[in-house]
């Protein structure tokens, strides 16, 4: 194989893991192409990090990875407590942590983080990260990131909403991910998956917790849908006779029967 | 790394990763370690695929490794495999002996009826093969239903069964469903995977004529296979419906209170700590 197809399957890997298994997607992954190719597996898993929103362990406390926390090519900030760090992307951990000022970080953002972490201590029971960062001087990106995890019991789940906020235009443009995972004598994937446009945008988080509220809502509503139509349109609990199945040589009687009934 | 490692490895992964990218994945992992794939391909359980048998009026059959020689698939109305191999690849071909071609033609029919009555639809197939035992036989019971591209259900039942002497049957199944849906409409929501389970039964089959025993054996594994869907698809519908609805909740929930999630996560070591 190429080096380049090499890396793009490593990439397909590691990109269709879910975040709470990333760890254990490496390890296994190790043992088949070899400790040799470690630095392709760990520069993949720091393309999901950012790509994905990733929280990151700060020396307690957690900051969500983006383009538009960067600081030079490999440093990142967090513009609440003012500090910059590298990034242990396989452990998630901060390293190498420095005092740091983040421009553009006025009073008005700080207080935008404040509101948006009071509005997701009662919707998320998850553990869950906000990030407000500036992008220029009329748009700030807002992400929220809520996991909960479960690996003793064979499931982990990510929330990820992420929008841009355009102060002059009042637009909030975005998407939301949402994936579970059930694996537990078999493996069960729940995704999901939603773009936001909203024009006319005054009191964000009023706006943000409304969308959220209303997502989970239809979401709720596509639960109930697919099991009533799909689920139960593919195999019925039992026959339409109510009875189990009479095995054996009276099988064909259930044949001569339909044929009857159809020739009525 | 030993190849036993690897295989495990590439199994451990098989399980994290999409479910509905399985064949995809399966794919990267045998381009990543060509060594993988011939277990891999008989151990994994990827959807099931539909042929026409031209020599049955194109009735539909169910394709997968079990019934492939080659590029082509051995149909269980006419016994023959499509697209047909050519004379010297034919006589090389697996086929089951001529005793077990009628247990198989039997097995076909009864569960064709139980395919009806259960899925309303869909199209099933039956496949066995010899075991060094004349007794013994393995085979693989198979279930296709889609409603559309997006909404399939798909059950693999591989079956062994084994004559443990004085007329008593041992009958194992290793059951994996793999079921995928879609709703587009209200919102974009994807559920899919598999579930796999296995079981075993042991049954008394009376008399000494290849007739009767044939009959026991189909009333013996209809029952099971029988008792083991009517099982999964509960255990699929609290999966699919109660479990990740209940998950996606503790992540994100309007409604519940953080305490609420409290007691059903202590509720769940609880349970954990009850089956170690």
């Amino acid at each position: 194989m190429s080096e380049t197809n090499f890396d793009d399957v490593i990439h397909d890997i590691i990109f269709d893991s879910p975040a709470g298994e990333i760890q254990e997607v490496y390890s296994s992954l190790t043992k088949i192409v070899g400790e040799n190719s470690k630095d392709t597996l760990l520069n993949a898993v720091e393309q999901y990090n950012l790509s994905k929103n990733i929280p990151i362990d700060v020396e307690g406390n957690r900051t969500l990875l983006s383009e538009n926390n960067k600081d030079g090519s490999s440093r990142y900030f967090d513009p609440i407590n003012g500090v910059s760090f590298t990034v242990d992307h396989l452990n998630r951990k901060a390293q190498d942590i420095q005092p740091y000022q983040a421009s553009n970080f006025d009073d008005e953002k700080k207080n935008l983080y404040q509101s948006i972490v009071s509005y997701t201590k009662d919707a998320y029971p998850g553990e869950v990260t906000v990030a407000t960062y500036p992008i220029n001087d009329t748009t700030i990106e807002i992400i929220i990131n809520s996991t909960k995890y479960n690996p003793s019991n064979f499931w982990n789940g990510d929330w990820r909403s992420k929008y841009v906020y355009d102060t002059n235009t009042k637009q909030l443009t975005g998407d939301i991910d949402v994936q579970i995972h059930y694996y537990e004598d078999g493996n069960v994937s729940f995704k999901s998956h939603k773009d936001i446009n909203q024009d006319g945008v005054n009191d964000l988080v009023a706006t943000i917790s409304a969308l959220e509220t209303e997502y989970e809502k239809s979401l709720d509503f596509s639960f109930t849908e697919l099991n009533e139509k799909q689920f139960k349109a593919l195999r019925r609990r039992l026959p339409i006779t109510r009875s189990k199945v009479n095995w054996g040589k009276a099988i064909g009687n259930y044949r001569l029967g339909r044929d009857a009934a159809e020739g009525a | 790394m030993n190849s036993d490692d690897k295989y495990d490895a590439a199994l451990d992964l098989l399980r994290r990763l999409d479910p509905a990218k399985a064949k995809i994945n399966l794919q990267n992992l045998i381009s990543l370690e060509p060594e993988l794939a011939e277990d891999l391909l008989s151990s994994i359980d990827l959807p099931l695929t539909i042929k026409q048998d031209p020599k049955s009026s194109n009735r539909d059959f169910l394709c997968c490794d079990y019934n492939r020689d080659m590029d082509s698939h051995r149909s269980p109305w006419s016994n023959d495999y499509f697209p047909q191999l050519a004379p010297e690849d034919l006589a090389e071909s697996p086929f089951p002996s001529d005793k077990l071609r009628q247990l198989e033609i039997l097995c076909n029919d009864s569960f064709d009826v139980y395919r009806d009555l259960y899925y309303e639809g869909g199209v099933s197939s039956v496949y066995l093969w010899d075991l060094d035992e004349d007794t013994d036989f393995a085979g693989v019971a198979l279930f296709k239903k889609s409603n559309s591209s997006t909404t399939n259900w798909d059950s693999i039942h591989a079956i062994e069964v084994t004559n443990s002497g004085n007329g008593d049957y041992n009958y194992k199944v290793t059951t994996t469903i793999i079921l995928q849906l879609e709703n587009n409409t209200t919102s974009d929501l994807k559920l899919s995977g598999n579930l796999t389970r296995q079981s075993e039964r042991d049954f008394r089959v009376e008399g000494n004529k290849d007739e009767q025993i044939h009959l026991a054996h189909i009333t013996n594994l209809g029952t099971l296979i029988e008792d083991i869907e009517s099982q999964m698809r509960d255990m699929l519908e609290t999966v699919y419906f109660e479990k990740t609805r209940d998950i996606f909740h503790q992540n994100k929930n309007s409604l519940v209170t953080k305490n609420e999630s409290e007691k059903t996560a202590q509720a769940e070591i609880v349970k954990g700590l009850q089956n170690l």
